[in-house]
């Protein structure tokens, strides 16, 4: 121990690491040699590749479903008495939703791109990796809530419900009616590429060490 | 002897992590347990409404039933089937706690888990959706508001998205305690 006020303690050449394996302290098992642990970098690295195909297009589907539920409007050349001629997403909140929510997903898939090249460049870091697979999680409820709430919706608009009274308004508004449900196929297929994002951010973190 | 003594710093720097991923698969297990009884109570409860209303008018229906929406029957249906899964991933939960260093496993359960989630959460979106259509009906596509007719049906489908969106709060903090455990050794 030296006088200078710190500490030092010297640790004396164990028989492990005088056959060249890793020290014992500081891990809970033989610790990674070099070999694996490139090979857990470049096993990490392909994920992130493949985690940033499947980012950009979920937000490319996000923007899909956005854009095309925001542009529906519907007027009709004729009218009658009882109902409306002029439909558009804003006469149903859950529509309204669905373009909110959309926009923030789609929003939040952009953004997150930068930290998916991050995780390309460094395989092992922890925090960027975290981070994704908390914000895809919300993301996925965000979306399926949006997606799930206006197939209920499209479901009323194209079959009605004789027990509540509710009129199909497909009937008259066709070409609205497909539009929104273009737009819940694609929230939905959003929806698929965030779960596989999920996932593979979940293989990602497993320490291969 | 300084071997022991290194051995021993080991198995020190070995519990230090060990316990913080114990206490999380504990916490796991009585998060589904507290799940399975949300979820199944959502399921119970929407699955037994039927209100029958002591009048009735030439254009309304007098009787109100789950299944007279196709949607609540996918809630229901939904969310039976995500307390059944729970029910049988809590086997596999006992196991992690058993064992916290089983990757594959957590993995498996992560990817249950966030499918399970998107199930949950389209279930009771769709629900909510026609609970408020039901609340507030809509004038543009001439939708009548059927909760002024029916109250006590209105309060039990709404009552019952509670739990619904209870075990959606659920299974994102299982996905999220699951990623952390599996980030650390």
């Amino acid at each position: 121990m030296e006088k200078n006020g710190s500490t030092k303690i010297d640790i004396p050449e164990t028989s492990r690491e005088r056959k060249g394996k890793a020290p014992l302290l500081g891990g809970s098992g033989p610790g990674p040699g070099p070999a694996e642990y490139a090979k857990g970098a470049g096993y990490k690295k392909g994920i992130a590749i493949f985690d940033l195909i499947l980012r950009i297009s979920a937000a490319a589907a996000a923007l899909a479903a956005t854009a095309t539920m925001g542009t529906t409007e519907q007027t009709l050349p004729f009218f009658t008495q009882f109902f409306q001629f002029q439909a558009s997403y804003d006469d149903l909140p859950t529509f309204t939703f669905f373009v909110i929510a959309m926009a923030l997903v789609s929003g939040y898939l952009v953004l997150s791109i930068p930290f998916s090249i991050v995780c390309i460049a460094r395989p092992h870091a922890l925090a960027p990796r975290l981070l994704l697979i908390i914000f895809d999680t919300l993301a996925v409820t965000l979306a399926t809530s949006a997606a799930g709430a206006s197939t209920a919706i499209v479901y009323l608009a194209h079959e009605g419900n004789s027990g509540a009274n509710w009129l199909a308004v497909c009937q008259q508004f066709t070409d609205f009616c497909q539009k929104t449900s273009t737009a819940v196929v694609a929230g939905f297929s959003t929806v698929v590429l965030l779960i596989f994002l999920v996932v593979l951010s979940a293989c990602a973190l497993r320490k291969h060490y | 002897m300084k071997g022991g003594a290194l051995e021993m710093g080991s198995e020190v720097a070995k519990k230090g992590s060990a316990p913080v991923n114990k206490v999380a698969a504990v916490v796991d297990f009585f998060l589904r347990i507290v799940a399975i009884i949300a979820t199944l109570g959502s399921a119970i409860a929407m699955g037994t409404t039927n209100e029958t209303l002591s009048f009735f008018t030439q254009f309304i229906r007098f009787r109100a039933k789950f299944n007279d929406l196709p949607m609540f029957t996918f809630f229901v249906v939904a969310n039976s089937i995500v307390s059944a899964y729970l029910v049988l991933s809590l086997a596999l939960s006992i196991f992690h706690i058993m064992r916290t260093r089983a990757h594959a496993s957590r993995i498996l359960l992560i990817f249950f888990d966030t499918g399970m989630l998107a199930l949950l959460t389209a279930g009771a979106s769709a629900a909510a959706a026609i609970v408020y259509l039901a609340h507030k009906g809509n004038t543009r596509a001439n939708w009548f508001a059927i909760c002024q007719q029916f109250n006590s049906f209105c309060e039990r489908i709404s009552g019952s998205l509670i739990g619904s969106f209870g075990g959606i709060i659920i299974f994102v903090v299982l996905i999220l305690l699951s990623a952390v455990t599996l980030s650390r050794r």
